[in-house]
């Protein structure tokens, strides 16, 4: 502690019980007890920090603004949580080149914001954007609804300073459109703080669309929502977002906000079109009628900017509208193949049923990416045995379709011991080889990710006491 | 000790960290320790029978109950209530004690001075040569009464179909901003009377520091002081969100009606219709107070009544607190002067130097002015766009006499 202080100066690090036990979760599920945070201001900060941890065999936790939903940043017992609040900076933005280097702690919608003015956009939107950070997006290769199209992070981190778990400072990546050698950029994104802590990103910039469609088709079935999905990717057309809303979340939306979405249909799907004038009016019009074709009984297509903006706010706030019918939720991530949708939501439903649990699906229908919501209250007595129960059912029945975990959330310690579900011993044991190049001593987030190597304390399932 | 909060409350909020971006003091500190969840989660540890200690109690005191987080919390946890409620048991118990000076100045402050107005006004006589004293200068910028404006008693018509309350602070040290939204409402075509005797402070600062039994105690007086079912017009955005919530401070029928009554000067004038105003063709960048904003919903009244007069700008902050908070700049100095730099730098943004800038709040506007902005009154920019002199903004009332 004293040579953190010494290093950060005054207020730089803390250990106030009771301001620790705030870094023992994130807002996902799972709680741990760090030693310590500390609050670097430049990469300067971040690399002393970690050599320090790192003479003293203190474990290191990156945290961004904490909205992570898999337990990516609930430290290991005695860690150092390195908090990157504070390293908030817009380095440089270069407009022509369409790129901008930013300090980790910048947050998304900030930074989409710092560029508005020149016409451009940070692309990838996760529901939370207003409130996570750049360098949480990286450590979880986070998407949103926008990232049919863009591509989830991965796909818009050019560069990264690194500070690699022994304290040395490198970078990852370049500008240029090819850089030579390994892709240890694309290893470190989605790498949930295993392979050191981001100092800088350069991240790409994405121009505005000149053109922007909305539609809201609305559907008796569940299986005319899915079909059209289907037939839109299959006609050719990227919607830049497509996202599918079941009964349940659909009324309880539309109850919330009032967006205008219909409280008697079986699925809604919300297809966003953007581009040139020309080819989003032909797109609007395809998307329209392969609806139609597929059962759709009303196509809207939002006429201005105004009831846009209404539909989409309605999309995201399906949280919100959620917390006011029960106090808690468990939000899932599992991504399975487009054309099993249906099968899967089925054994969705099931699963709710068996569990009696209420279960609404809001999701990003276009790349097949479920966001299972199971909606409860955690002080009735044993209802997480049954919320974790049915959260395991649902994942397996994703897997067994031939999906996978996450789609953007990470695996965290909330998924950590499902990974064996999906790769075997060996695809284990290479991707811990891997991660060994980066961490030998295993003292970078240990226990998130792998089911191997060094676990923390007992961070399992929710502790008593533990809100949801 | 166990904080008297309603369980179900405080288990409403889920962690999800929606409300970090919209806390000033989390964007100030980056410590989850100065955020809304990290409040909440302070609060239910001392809620399972954890001691309160030093640290929780700086934690709940760093919080500047701008209610910005309410508005962007999906679940609805109603945090100023969390706050309050908090604040009152710390006040109860008195543990860990506060420093004796402390103490004192929040005693007289409170209970001595806010409740009486007309001693508000012989101190404020006193201030008036102390406030140039060179090592006082820097605190007390924000106060630029004229000696004049505290002699001028403000004038009521006879048969009264609105009442202006007038308050404690605002009726001291911006008598002239009531002055002008008494001209404005009397332009409008309006009767405006004001309170009778016995009323003075409205009991938000009260409330806020935790002393609910004082904040109840004004209401009341508040209350007797406006007695009829004419609307109450208030100037100031925080003690109007306290007239608003009358209602649910006291529990009576006869409050909740009192409440009904109470409208923010813009939010009434929108609705009685205003005076015929010229173009004045001049830019100001509007700052939307936290309780306008945030609490009484009432923040685009204020853009629509200025908007056949001035050209208006507004910040892209997305309404972060500028760091008053009532009693806040004095207790949390260095938090409350790091959330001012950042709106110092947004009003920049919006409007370059020297730009005017409209608060409906007297807290907000002392803070600024102390920072060296141009601060007026919705009112008083109304009152400019008249008609009459080309340009009766410059010069006139409310000017800064000694910048």
């Amino acid at each position: 502690m004293a040579d953190l202080a010494a290093a950060l100066g005054p207020g730089g690090a803390r250990e106030e019980p009771l301001e620790l036990a705030m870094y023992g979760k994130d807002a996902g599920v799972t709680r741990g007890r760090p030693g310590a945070v500390c609050f670097p201001r430049d990469a300067a900060g971040v690399a002393g920090a970690v050599r320090i941890a790192r003479r003293h065999g203190v474990p290191i936790v990156p945290r961004g603004s904490g909205t992570g939903l898999a337990g990516g940043a609930t430290p290991a017992d005695g860690a150092l949580v390195v908090s990157t609040t504070r390293l908030n900076r817009i380095l440089a933005v270069d407009e022509h080149e369409r790129t901008a280097w930013v300090e980790p702690g910048v947050l998304n919608l900030d930074l989409t914001r710092a560029v508005a003015h020149l016409g451009l956009h940070y692309a990838p939107d996760p529901s939370s954007q207003q409130a996570c950070s750049i360098g949480g997006n990286v450590a979880t290769n986070a998407g949103g609804p926008h990232c049919l199209a863009s591509g989830v992070t991965s796909a818009h981190v050019l560069a990264l300073d690194v500070v690699l778990p022994d304290g040395a400072e490198v970078r990852l990546g370049g500008l240029e459109p090819d850089t030579a050698g390994y892709d240890l950029r694309g290893c470190f994104v989605g790498s949930e703080g295993t392979m050191g802590i981001a100092t800088r990103v350069a991240v790409r910039l994405s121009p505005d669309p000149p053109a922007v469609s909305t539609l809201l088709l609305e559907f008796a079935s569940l299986d005319a929502a899915a079909a059209t999905v289907g037939a839109v990717i299959a006609e050719g057309i990227v919607p830049a977002a497509l996202e599918m809303m079941d009964a349940e979340i659909t009324r309880a939306v539309e109850d919330y906000v009032g967006a205008g979405f219909p409280r008697d249909a079986a699925a809604i799907l919300l297809v966003e079109l953007d581009g040139r004038p020309g080819s989003v009016a032909a797109d609007t019009a395809a998307v329209g009628e392969l609806g139609r074709a597929h059962g759709a009984r009303r196509v809207r297509v939002a006429a201005d900017e105004a009831e846009r903006a209404l539909l989409w706010k309605g999309r995201k706030s399906a949280f919100g509208a959620i917390a006011r019918i029960a106090p808690d939720y468990y939000l899932h991530d599992a991504v399975v193949p487009r054309t099993r949708l249906v099968d899967v939501l089925r054994t969705v439903y099931d699963v709710a049923d068996t569990h009696a649990l209420t279960m609404m699906n809001v999701f990003h229908a276009g790349d097949g990416n479920l966001h299972p919501l199971i909606v409860f209250d955690a002080s009735e007595p044993g209802i997480w045995d049954r919320v974790a129960s049915a959260g395991d059912a649902i994942l397996r029945a994703c897997i067994a379709a031939g999906g996978v975990l996450s789609g953007e959330h990470g695996i965290g310690l909330e998924k950590r011991d499902h990974m064996p579900l999906i790769f075997g011993p060996d695809d284990l044991a290479a991707q811990a080889g891997l991660r060994a190049a980066f961490d030998p001593d295993g003292r970078a987030n240990p226990g998130k990710v792998l089911p191997e190597g060094s676990r923390c304390g007992e961070i399992a399932g929710a502790p008593e006491g533990t809100w949801i | 000790m166990t904080l008297p909060i309603d369980p179900v409350d405080l288990a409403r909020c889920v962690d999800c960290g929606l409300c970090l971006p919209h806390c000033p003091t989390f964007r100030a500190t980056g410590r989850e320790s100065a955020s809304p969840r990290g409040r909440i989660a302070a609060m239910r540890r001392v809620q399972a029978g954890e001691p309160v200690d030093e640290a929780f109690v700086s934690y709940m005191q760093e919080c500047v109950q701008c209610r910005g987080c309410e508005a962007a919390c999906p679940s609805g946890v109603p945090f100023g209530r969390l706050m309050e409620q908090t604040r009152q048991a710390l006040r109860s118990t008195r543990r860990p004690r506060p420093p004796l000076v402390r103490r004192t100045l929040e005693w007289l402050a409170y209970r001595v001075v806010l409740p009486r107005p007309g001693l508000l006004v012989a101190l404020s006589w006193v201030l008036i040569p102390l406030r140039r004293l060179p090592g006082l200068t820097g605190r007390t910028a924000g106060l630029r009464y004229r000696a004049e404006s505290l002699m001028e008693r403000l004038q009521a018509d006879d048969d009264p179909d609105v009442h202006l309350f007038t308050g404690c602070v605002m009726d001291a040290w911006q008598r002239d901003t009531h002055r002008a939204a008494l001209r404005i409402m009397r332009a409008s075509g309006a009767h405006p009377g004001l309170p009778g005797p016995g009323a003075g402070c409205c009991g938000a600062l009260q409330l806020h520091a935790g002393m609910d039994f004082d904040a109840r105690r004004l209401a009341r007086a508040v209350m007797r002081s406006l007695p009829g079912d004419d609307p109450i017009v208030v100037c100031s955005a925080g003690c109007g969100a306290m007239l608003k919530s009358y209602g649910e401070l006291l529990e009576t029928d006869a409050a909740h009606r009192f409440a009904a009554r109470v409208r923010s000067f813009a939010e009434w004038l929108e609705e009685h219709g205003g005076p015929p105003l010229r173009d004045t063709g001049r830019t100001v960048v509007v700052q939307d107070p936290c309780h306008l904003n945030h609490v009484q919903k009432v923040a685009g009244s204020v853009r629509r009544v200025l908007a056949p007069a001035y050209r208006l700008v507004d910040l892209d902050d997305d309404g972060l607190c500028c760091g008053a908070g009532g009693a806040y700049s004095l207790t949390q100095p260095e938090l409350a002067a790091a959330m001012r730099d950042r709106t110092l730098a947004a009003i920049r943004r919006a409007g370059g130097d020297g730009a005017v800038v409209a608060s409906a709040n007297p807290g907000c506007a002392m803070h600024l002015a102390a920072a060296g902005v141009d601060v007026r009154h919705p009112a008083e920019l109304l009152e400019a766009a008249l008609g009459a002199s080309p340009d009766a903004g410059d010069g006139d009332a409310g000017e800064s006499e000694h910048r």
